[in-house]
C-alpha cells in the first residue's frame, strides 16, 4: 500500500482521538460495520455526510486506509455529479448497518430487491478503482496514478504511460 | 484568399506515408508543400490528455477532432462522422492531425510474405499485385532504415539486408508463451518500429505500455517524427488546410488543389505534381468530391474503383486465465505473434491469419469486469491481482478479400465545413469467416498449452476492427479495374500520384503501414528518379528520418 503525506493513517485503534469527531463517525456505524472498518471510529469526520462516504467507501473497497485528500476529492466530484449523492450514501450505509450485508453480497441483495440504491456501489467503486466520476459525456477523471486499481498492483506494474524501467527490465520474471 | 501557394510537388496529408515521400522528394531538390487538414499536436499534451481521460480504454480519447477536420469518434458516443451504411459496421479510427494516425499505432512494421502478392495466381482468390515481393524488398529496406525497425528473421518475410535493429527485448509473459507453445507454435518477436537501442535521435523503449494511444518517450516511430524529418529536409507544411477539391485542366492534368482554412477562407495551391496521401478513407472521399463535368464520377475513377474494395483486418479472439502469473503490461503492448498461418495451400479455401498476443496491462479490463460483477470488499483487490496476473488474450488477424461492394462513398450528410462525410459500406465475407472458424482450434490449443481456465471466446460473428484501411484506391496494371499503376500514378491523371495503404490491392495478414511507406518511397523514386549517384545523395536517402 502506497503511503503519502495526505494519508490519514489511523491503524492503531488505541490512538487518542477527538471525542466529538469520534462520536460523529461512531454514530454512523453499528457494531457490524464497525467490525468491517474498525479504524473508521478514529477518523476525523467534519460532517456526517462526508463521514458516511468515508465509511461506505471503506466497506466497498475493503481498505483499512484511505487517502484523506483523495476521499475528499472523490466525494466532491460525486456530489457535483449528483446532488442526491449524500442522501443516497447515508441511506445505503444505513441499509448495510441494519441488514448486516456482506460486501460481497451487497450488489445481489440490492438488485434482487430492485433497490433505488442499486447503482450506488458501482458509482463509488468506479470512483475509487478507476478514478472516474460520472458517465457518458459528463464523465471525468479525478484520479489516475492513485486510483486503487493502480495502487493494488503497484508492486508489479506501472500505470500505462509511466516507464516500467530501463530497457529490457521487463524480461525478468515479475516479482 | 491568398492563392499564392505553389510548389513543384504538393502532398495532401502529413501522415507517416505522405511525409516520408515528401522528405525523399525534397532531398532530391524539389520544392515540396504538404497540406494537412488537422492541427499540430504536442506529445506532452497528448500524454496528459490520456492520463486525464475518463475513457482510458478509448485510444481516440486523447485526440479530439478539430471542428474543421473531424475524424470518427465512438466513445462516449458516435460523433456520426463516418456514416455506416452496413450491413456490417466498419468503425474505422484515424487521426486528422499533423503526423496522422501513427500517433497511436502499435508500431507494427510488417512486410508482406512473398505469396501475398500472387494470391490470384496461386490460390485463385483475390487479385495479384502488379509487382513482386522482390521488387519491394529494397524499398522495404529503405523504409525500415528510415523509421528504425527492430525484428526477427523467422517471420516468413525474406530479406536481403539485416534489420536495422535487434528485436525488442522479450517480455516475461511472451517468453512463457514461446516456451510453452513450442513446438506446436513458434512464437516470435513482432517486427516493430520500436527502438531496441537509441536510433534516429530517439531512445530505446522503457516499457511505458501505452504504445497505443501514445508513446511518451518517442521510442516508437510516428508520423510526428516523419513530419519533423520532412521539414528538416526543406518541406513546407501548412496545417489546418482542409483540401476539399482537386482541380484538373482541359487535358486532365491536375492544375491545383483548393483548401479551406478553419474560417472557411478558400485557398488555391498550384503545383507540377500532386500526391494524395490523406489515408484510405479521406483520400477516396476527396477524389469523389472532385467530380467535374469532364469526370462526373470523380477524379481517377474511370474504372469506377475509387472507394471500392475496402479492406481491413477483422479479428476474433480468446481471453483466458493462464495457470501461472504472467502480468501482462510489462514492456511494449504488442511484442510477439505466431506467423506460420499467414500462407499455405489453405488460402484457396479460407483466410490466412497471424495470431497475435497482447501484452497490454489487463488491470483496466479486469477492474471494469469486477465492477460490473459487483464484487466489493477485500475480495476486489484479491481478485484484481489474481486476474491481472493471469489474464491473457490471443487474437487472429484475418485476411479480407477485395470486394467492390465494400466501399467508401460520399454521405448526404455534411460536416461543419459543408463537406460531405464519408460513408462506409462493409460486410465480412465467407472466406474471412471460415478463417475465423478454423482459428478457433488454434485458440483452444493455445489455451490448453497454457493451462487455460475461464475461456472467453469473442461472440460468434463479432469481429473487432484493426484500423488497417486498405484497397480503396487499388494499384493494378489494368486501368479498367484499378485506380493507380504499380508506381502509384493514377491511370487517369498523369501528374496525380497516391501514397496510401489504400493502394494495396489485397490486405494480407499484416499491419499495412510499412508496405504503404515502401510503396510511397518507390513512388517518390519514380517521380524523381535519382539524377546523380553521389555518395552524399545516397547517404541522404538512407539516413535515418530523425528528429531535427
Amino acid at each position: 500500500m502506497a503511503m503519502n503525506e495526505h494519508e490519514d493513517v489511523v491503524a492503531n485503534r488505541d490512538a487518542p482521538v477527538d471525542a466529538s469527531r469520534r462520536r460523529i463517525l461512531a454514530g454512523l456505524l453499528t457494531a457490524y460495520t464497525a467490525s468491517l472498518v474498525p479504524w473508521a471510529l478514529a477518523l476525523p469526520a467534519p460532517q456526517a455526510d462526508r463521514g458516511a462516504f468515508t465509511a461506505l467507501s471503506a466497506i466497498l473497497v475493503g481498505q483499512q486506509v484511505l487517502d484523506a485528500a483523495q476521499t475528499a476529492r472523490l466525494y466532491d466530484a460525486l456530489v457535483a455529479d449528483d446532488a442526491r449523492f449524500p442522501a443516497d450514501v447515508q441511506a445505503l450505509l444505513a441499509f448495510v448497518n441494519q441488514r448486516q450485508v456482506d460486501p460481497l453480497q451487497l450488489q445481489n441483495v440490492l438488485d434482487a430487491e430492485h433497490s433505488p440504491l442499486a447503482s450506488l456501489p458501482r458509482k463509488i467503486a468506479t470512483a475509487w478503482y478507476l478514478g472516474v466520476v460520472g458517465s457518458g459525456e459528463t464523465a471525468r477523471c479525478v484520479a489516475y496514478e492513485t486510483a486503487l486499481d493502480a495502487v493494488a498492483v503497484a508492486d508489479v506494474l506501472k500505470p500505462p504511460t509511466y516507464a516500467y524501467g530501463s530497457y529490457g527490465s521487463w524480461a525478468n520474471k515479475p516479482v | 484568399m491568398s492563392g499564392q501557394l505553389s510548389a513543384d510537388i504538393v502532398v495532401i496529408g502529413s501522415g507517416i506515408v505522405g511525409s516520408l515521400a515528401a522528405r525523399r522528394l525534397a532531398l532530391r531538390g524539389a520544392s515540396v508543400l504538404i497540406l494537412e487538414a488537422g492541427p499540430r499536436l504536442d506529445r506532452g499534451r497528448v500524454v496528459a490528455a490520456f492520463r486525464n481521460s475518463p475513457f482510458k480504454g478509448s485510444w481516440m480519447a486523447p485526440y479530439p477532432p478539430s471542428p474543421w477536420a473531424p475524424h470518427p469518434i465512438y466513445v462516449p458516443r458516435d460523433n456520426g462522422y463516418l456514416k455506416q451504411a452496413g450491413p456490417y459496421p466498419y468503425p474505422a479510427e484515424y487521426i486528422r492531425a499533423v503526423g496522422g494516425t501513427t500517433w497511436h499505432w502499435a508500431a507494427q512494421a510488417w512486410r508482406l510474405v512473398p505469396n501475398d502478392v500472387r494470391i490470384k495466381s496461386l490460390y485463385g482468390v483475390g487479385v495479384d499485385w502488379p509487382l513482386s515481393y522482390e521488387e519491394l524488398d529494397p524499398w522495404y529496406q529503405e523504409a525500415e532504415e528510415l523509421i528504425g525497425v527492430a525484428g526477427a528473421d523467422d517471420t516468413g518475410s525474406p530479406r536481403k539486408q539485416p534489420f536495422p535493429m535487434e528485436p525488442v527485448a522479450e517480455p516475461w509473459s511472451m517468453r512463457r508463451f514461446r516456451e510453452r507453445l513450442a513446438p506446436a507454435y513458434p512464437v516470435v518477436a513482432n517486427t516493430v518500429a520500436r527502438n531496441s537501442r537509441s536510433y534516429g535521435g530517439r531512445p530505446a523503449c522503457v516499457g511505458n505500455n501505452s504504445c497505443q494511444p501514445i508513446c511518451p518517450v518517442n521510442a516508437q516511430y510516428t508520423g510526428e517524427t516523419a513530419v519533423a524529418a520532412a521539414e528538416a529536409s526543406g518541406v513546407r507544411l501548412v496545417p489546418n488546410a482542409v483540401v476539399y477539391r482537386i482541380e484538373h485542366d482541359a487535358k486532365g492534368r491536375i492544375a491545383a488543389v483548393h483548401y479551406f482554412d478553419p474560417d472557411k477562407g478558400s485557398h488555391r495551391v498550384t503545383g507540377k505534381t500532386f500526391i494524395l496521401a490523406a489515408n484510405g478513407i479521406e483520400s477516396p472521399k476527396l477524389l469523389l468530391l472532385s467530380a467535374s463535368d469532364k469526370y462526373p464520377n470523380g477524379l481517377a475513377n474511370s474504372s469506377g474503383m475509387v472507394g471500392r474494395n475496402l479492406m481491413d483486418h477483422p479479428s476474433t479472439s480468446l481471453t483466458f486465465y493462464a495457470d501461472e502469473e504472467l502480468w501482462l503490461g510489462r514492456g511494449p503492448q504488442s511484442p510477439s505473434s505466431i506467423n506460420t498461418l499467414r500462407d499455405g495451400a489453405f488460402r484457396s479455401r479460407h483466410a490466412p491469419y497471424r495470431l497475435d498476443f497482447t501484452n497490454i496491462s489487463q488491470v483496466l479490463n479486469v477492474t471494469n469486469d469486477l465492477i460490473k460483477e459487483g464484487v466489493y470488499g477485500a475480495e476486489f483487490e484479491k481478485q484484481l491481482r489474481w486476474r491481472a496476473a493471469r489474464q491473457v488474450n490471443v487474437k487472429n488477424v484475418l485476411e479480407v478479400l477485395p470486394d467492390p461492394d465494400n466501399r467508401i462513398t460520399l454521405s448526404s450528410e455534411k460536416d461543419a465545413m459543408g463537406i460531405p462525410k464519408p460513408e462506409a459500406h462493409y460486410s465480412i465475407g465467407e472466406y474471412t469467416r471460415r478463417g475465423a472458424d478454423v482459428s478457433r482450434a488454434d485458440f483452444a490449443r493455445i489455451a490448453e498449452l497454457m493451462g487455460g481456465t475461464g475461456l472467453r471466446y469473442s461472440a460468434d460473428g463479432q469481429f473487432a476492427n484493426n484500423q488497417h484501411i486498405t484497397g480503396t484506391m487499388s494499384m493494378g496494371n489494368a486501368p479498367s479495374s484499378s485506380v493507380v499503376d504499380a508506381f502509384g500514378r493514377t491511370h487517369d491523371h498523369e501528374n496525380l500520384f497516391i501514397c496510401s495503404t489504400g493502394v494495396m490491392p489485397t490486405a494480407a495478414t499484416m499491419n499495412s503501414t510499412l508496405t504503404a511507406i515502401a510503396l510511397a518511397l518507390r513512388t517518390a523514386g519514380h517521380i524523381l528518379p535519382q539524377q546523380t549517384t553521389t555518395q552524399t545523395d545516397l547517404a541522404d536517402d538512407r539516413r535515418e528520418a530523425r528528429l531535427s
